[in-house]
């Protein structure tokens, strides 16, 4: 367990009934926990409420079926090819959204490090936000040295696609850049690296 | 823990500015700077009383940016234990005074994408502050002020100055009110909405702000409780070994401080937590009166704010 207390810590989805408008989103293996909300959210939705509760509930996937979110039919759910393409609908659903909105994100860490980053820049706060963590734990780490953004990295020690340092992969996180730290290895003793170990599978 | 250290202040300027609001201004007695401050905050003025020393908390007014003199607003309240009359009948331009420190438990977030401030009368000191804050901010705001008629909005040309458009009167005698479920079902995402006033508005607004969906964390609310009377009681102060006795229209922080007690505080108004002390013995209830314990901690028995809670017991005893 790591000390640092910047490292993100996730647990389950629940549905959050006292918000008023849901938006959810998944990658890859998030798809069965957002479903889980949705059949939460439509258990506890009074007969009369339920209108509203999901005129406004969208669920936005990729790299997930779509069909059992169309199966259910309440929400309006969209599938996206790429992370990116979900994410700019996201922001644009967020640029209308009111307050009362909550916000449900599962998947691998790296797919919800990005929801909130763009989260953050709309001052949501950890009490609107939900995310699980599921799949892969490969990290986006960004470069203390050269600021390049490394992706899907499963390993200790990677070389840094920007200025090909050889960088130790921190437990330190950073919500802005949505990434984990990584800071030269062999600064010391150049050439010198630790066993290089897949330790994020 | 050390209590809040005062400072001595002179009064330069009194002005009635409603039938039951006097406008103070105050200047430090050795003619130097005044402490810093962002807006929201309050300062606790002491009072030599000719029965009690009165300490009450006021919100800061005046520009942050100006720290030759502190501004504060005084409604003169019906059932007053004494601060406010004293405030309104005894002081005078010369007169000194004790403050303590500002202290700001009602600051606007900084992150806010949108801020919604809502005051009902006395309740707009706090958010003249404010608006000096918020000029030039890049987040848009909206002041929403009712008050009973038109003669008691205090402060009318200064807000108007500053807010414009912004501001939002509302005049019970006009029929006017704050349309609530409009203003607050449809605000953008990141907005924050700060409430200020008597209990029956703060509670309108957080209760209607609950009902839409707004997460605590984006609703924020400042009253101060003025120490409520209750029935005599003794104290037993477990640390310094001695009783105190509490008088009905005393409040337990201000019996214990008479008996040469120090107790830390900030606020005197129980919001701030400052003064939390435990309970190491009791035969009786608890009269909670403060906004800062939870219902849990209220029915446990086991934590009591002294500047505004008091005890029907026979015995209790305070870590102290």
């Amino acid at each position: 367990m790591s000390t640092i207390k910047s490292k993100p810590v996730y647990s389950p989805l629940a549905a959050d009934v006292t918000g008023r408008f849901h938006l959810l989103l998944g990658f890859a293996e998030g798809g069965g926990p957002l479903l889980r909300v949705l059949e939460e959210l439509e258990a506890s939705a009074p007969p009369s409420g339920a209108p509203e509760r999901f005129s406004r509930t969208r669920v936005l996937v990729a790299a997930t079926p779509l069909e059992p979110f169309l199966k259910r039919g309440l929400a309006r759910a969209q599938h996206f090819e790429t992370a990116d393409e979900l994410l700019a609908e996201y922001r644009g659903l967020l640029e209308s959204s009111v307050m009362g909105t909550r916000l449900y994100i599962a998947g691998p860490e790296h797919f919800i490090g990005r929801v909130m980053q763009i989260a953050l820049e709309f001052n949501l706060n950890t009490d609107e936000i939900r995310a699980e963590a599921v799949g892969t734990l490969a990290r986006r780490v960004h470069c203390v040295h050269c600021r390049a953004g490394t992706e899907n990295v499963v390993t200790n020690i990677v070389r840094c696609s920007g200025c090909g340092r050889w960088l130790f992969v921190r437990d330190h996180y950073s919500r802005r850049f949505a990434a984990y730290m990584g800071v030269m290895v062999d600064a010391e003793a150049p050439g010198e690296l630790p066993p290089v170990a897949e330790i994020y599978p | 823990m050390t209590v809040a250290q005062t400072l001595a202040v002179v009064v330069t300027a009194i002005e009635q500015v409603t039938p039951l609001i006097k406008h103070f201004t105050l200047a430090a007695a050795d003619g130097g700077t005044l402490p810093a401050f962002s807006g929201g905050s309050h300062i606790i003025v002491v009072m030599q009383g000719s029965l009690r020393t009165h300490r009450n908390p006021y919100s800061l007014l005046s520009s942050p940016q100006r720290l030759d003199t502190y501004e504060i607003g005084v409604r003169r309240m019906e059932e007053s234990r004494g601060g406010s009359h004293f405030m309104h009948d005894h002081l005078k331009v010369g007169s000194r005074l004790e403050i303590a420190h500002p202290v700001n438990l009602f600051g606007l977030e900084k992150i806010a994408r949108k801020h919604l401030l809502i005051a009902g009368g006395i309740g707009i000191t706090p958010f003249l502050a404010q608006l000096e804050d918020l000029e030039g901010a890049t987040a848009p705001y909206e002041l929403h002020y009712a008050v009973r008629s038109p003669e008691h909005a205090a402060f009318l040309d200064r807000l108007r100055n500053r807010a414009g458009e912004r501001l939002h009167l509302y005049c019970d005698t006009e029929n006017q009110s704050i349309d609530f479920d409009g203003l607050l079902s449809a605000q953008p995402l990141g907005t924050h909405v700060y409430v200020c006033g008597p209990a029956g508005l703060i509670n309108r607004v957080v209760d209607t702000a609950r009902r839409f969906g707004w997460p605590d964390s984006h609703v924020h609310s400042e009253k101060f409780s003025a120490p409520p009377v209750g029935d005599a009681f003794d104290v037993f102060l477990a640390r310094t070994q001695i009783s105190v006795h509490v008088p009905p229209d005393n409040s337990l922080m201000e019996s214990i401080e008479a008996a040469g007690v120090e107790v830390p505080y900030l606020c005197r108004g129980g919001v701030c937590g400052f003064c939390q002390t435990r309970v190491i013995e009791l035969e009786g209830e608890l009269v909670h009166n403060d906004h800062f314990l939870s219902d849990a901690e209220k029915s446990g028995g086991k934590r009591i704010m002294p500047c505004v809670s008091r005890a029907r017991c026979t015995r209790l005893v305070l870590d102290l």
